[in-house]
């Protein structure tokens, strides 16, 4: 089956779990003393010169935080990225899954696959993985972000946890920290001084830090910017050249300059 | 009738006659180790003969591109499996030609009753730093080798042996261009004593190595720069570079010819 490129075709011919990548516990639902990993704030926006994508570092199970420095914004491939939200064991095993698919079907195939057919292959793992995902022992709700060599453009699409796709326009959030980043965004695009899609890429690295500062405001389980311990969210610009991860230099400098010590 | 060990032996041995025949029309492939990576060059007539297999490793063949697929397929299988169930650390080019290529192109050989593969394949993997590189070669037979600086495939393994002090006065190469020029060069001298040589790895009993198959002179300077100015305009270059400065986990990258272009001397140049 490999000759039609499909990685998950041969993963499934070797035995591997491809369709049930986590069973849900007792059938029904987490057992009473069992916290899930869980918790984060990831977005993507339009802006001038493309898509920005982001995630703050934090990683927390209930009240505990696990880890503060997480990568939740994953390059699929030069042109793709998966900013995951939900429990990490099953979205890491999810883009695990979809980069090495994307290779496989380049080098197999000898063309990239289609921007239709990412999204398509996103969408059968999170079809999949509804059991678990409606047990609570595999929730992910992703954003796919990524450039459309077809069509010339940037793109954004955002999921349910039952794999439901839907394209953002503008900008497309997800985790807990998600109502406060979405409130801002609706607000500045309405009444703001013009719609965030036309910010050139210095001022949309600003207000996306501004974003995330803004929702570990309200959200214990989003890490924000710690400027003392060096962590800054993972930004990654999507254009024409493919992904690109902004640089903590770049970041820790918009932040002093324009976050921190801004009037 | 092939119980008998004579017929079994006489069988082998007119298989490996009617292999040797099947890559005598074909171009060779020549990989070179060199500072910024490896270079894989070869010439072809519209079929692609290299091929990505994963992060830091090549595949270069010779012979009939259905048996070709079916073993890239093998190799992209087995090399993708691994990455994602281990590590890509650990997907080695060791580790496919070894248990991937070898034992399945060495049953195919031996199983007189089906089609073997006709097939030779180089498979390169770039190493962190040069040291490191390596390009295995293996025959249609099963017979596989392991090189740090030079692979070659060729229809007789012969010229490999005959290109060896070729290579050895280049001394190390330290540029694209070198890289290119050198390749180049020694893919002339390769095809041309191809041409010149007869029986390839064989000779009327199937029994002698093939260090000893006929031994052809060494072609001119003129000879091979026509050689290569000729299939310059007749044939596709194809060209990969497995590159260590990528900075990224792939390095593979095909090289077109105007990005090649001002690095063929001007010798090798055809006639515009």
């Amino acid at each position: 089956m490999g000759q039609q490129g499909d990685f998950l075709q041969v993963l499934r011919e070797r035995g591997y779990a491809v369709d049930d990548l986590r069973h849900p516990v007792n059938g029904n639902g987490l057992s009473g003393n069992t916290e899930v990993t869980t918790g984060t704030t990831v977005f993507a926006m339009k802006y001038g010169e493309g898509v920005l994508v982001a995630g703050d570092r934090r990683a927390t199970a209930g009240n505990v935080v696990m880890y503060d420095r997480t990568d939740k914004v994953l390059e699929l491939d030069r042109f793709s990225v998966l900013a995951i939200a939900g429990v990490p064991a099953t979205a890491f095993e999810m883009a695990r899954i979809l980069e090495h698919s994307f290779k496989y079907y380049r080098r197999s195939q000898l063309q990239d696959l289609s921007f239709e057919g990412k999204l398509r292959a996103l969408s059968t793992l999170l079809k999949n993985n509804a059991p678990a995902a409606l047990a609570g022992t595999g929730t992910v709700a992703p954003i796919f972000a990524g450039y459309d060599q077809l069509e010339g453009c940037g793109k954004i699409f955002f999921y349910d946890i039952l794999g439901a796709e839907f394209e953002a326009v503008e900008y497309a959030v997800s985790g807990s920290g998600s109502p406060t980043i979405r409130g801002i965004l609706f607000y500045m695009n309405r009444w703001g001084r013009g719609p965030v899609a036309g910010l050139d890429e210095e001022e949309a690295l600003v207000f996306v830090l501004r974003l995330m500062t803004s929702a570990a405001e309200f959200d214990s389980a989003t890490g924000g910017v710690d400027a003392h311990a060096q962590l800054y969210p993972i930004v990654k610009r999507i254009s024409a050249e493919g992904v690109k991860t902004i640089s903590v230099e770049r970041l820790k400098t918009l932040f002093s300059e324009k976050v921190l010590n801004h009037v | 009738m092939y119980e008998e060990p004579y017929r079994w032996i006489e069988a082998v041995a007119n298989r490996r006659q009617y292999l040797d025949d099947q890559f005598t029309q074909g171009n060779p492939l020549v990989g070179v180790s060199f500072s910024q990576g490896i270079l894989l060059l070869t010439f072809n007539r519209g079929t692609e003969k290299i091929y990505e297999i994963y992060d830091r490793i090549a595949l270069g063949g010779m012979g009939h591109p259905a048996d070709l697929e079916k073993l890239r397929y093998t190799l992209l299988d087995m090399a993708h499996v691994e990455g994602f169930q281990r590590s890509p650390a650990d997907v080695t080019a060791s580790r496919l030609m070894k248990n991937g290529l070898a034992p399945v192109i060495k049953q195919a050989f031996e199983e007189i009753f089906k089609a073997p593969y006709i097939a030779k394949i180089l498979l390169a993997e770039l190493g962190t730093i040069q040291d490191r590189d390596r390009l295995f070669t293996i025959n249609y037979d099963g017979m596989f080798e392991e090189q740090r600086e030079f692979g070659l495939l060729a229809a007789s393994s012969s010229v490999r042996g005959l290109l060896a002090p070729e290579w050895k006065t280049h001394g190390s190469l330290s540029s694209l261009q070198s890289a290119l020029e050198v390749s180049l060069r020694l893919w002339g001298i390769a095809s041309l004593l191809q041409a010149s040589t007869p029986f390839p790895d064989n000779d009327e009993e199937g029994t002698v190595p093939s260090s000893t198959a006929p031994v052809s002179t060494m072609p001119n300077d003129e000879a091979i720069a026509s050689r290569i100015r000729d299939m310059l305009s007749k044939e596709t270059l194809e060209c990969v570079l497995l590159d260590r400065e990528s900075g990224k986990m792939e390095t593979y990258r095909a090289l077109s010819l105007p990005e090649l272009q001002p690095f063929i001397p001007s010798v090798f140049q055809p006639a515009t």
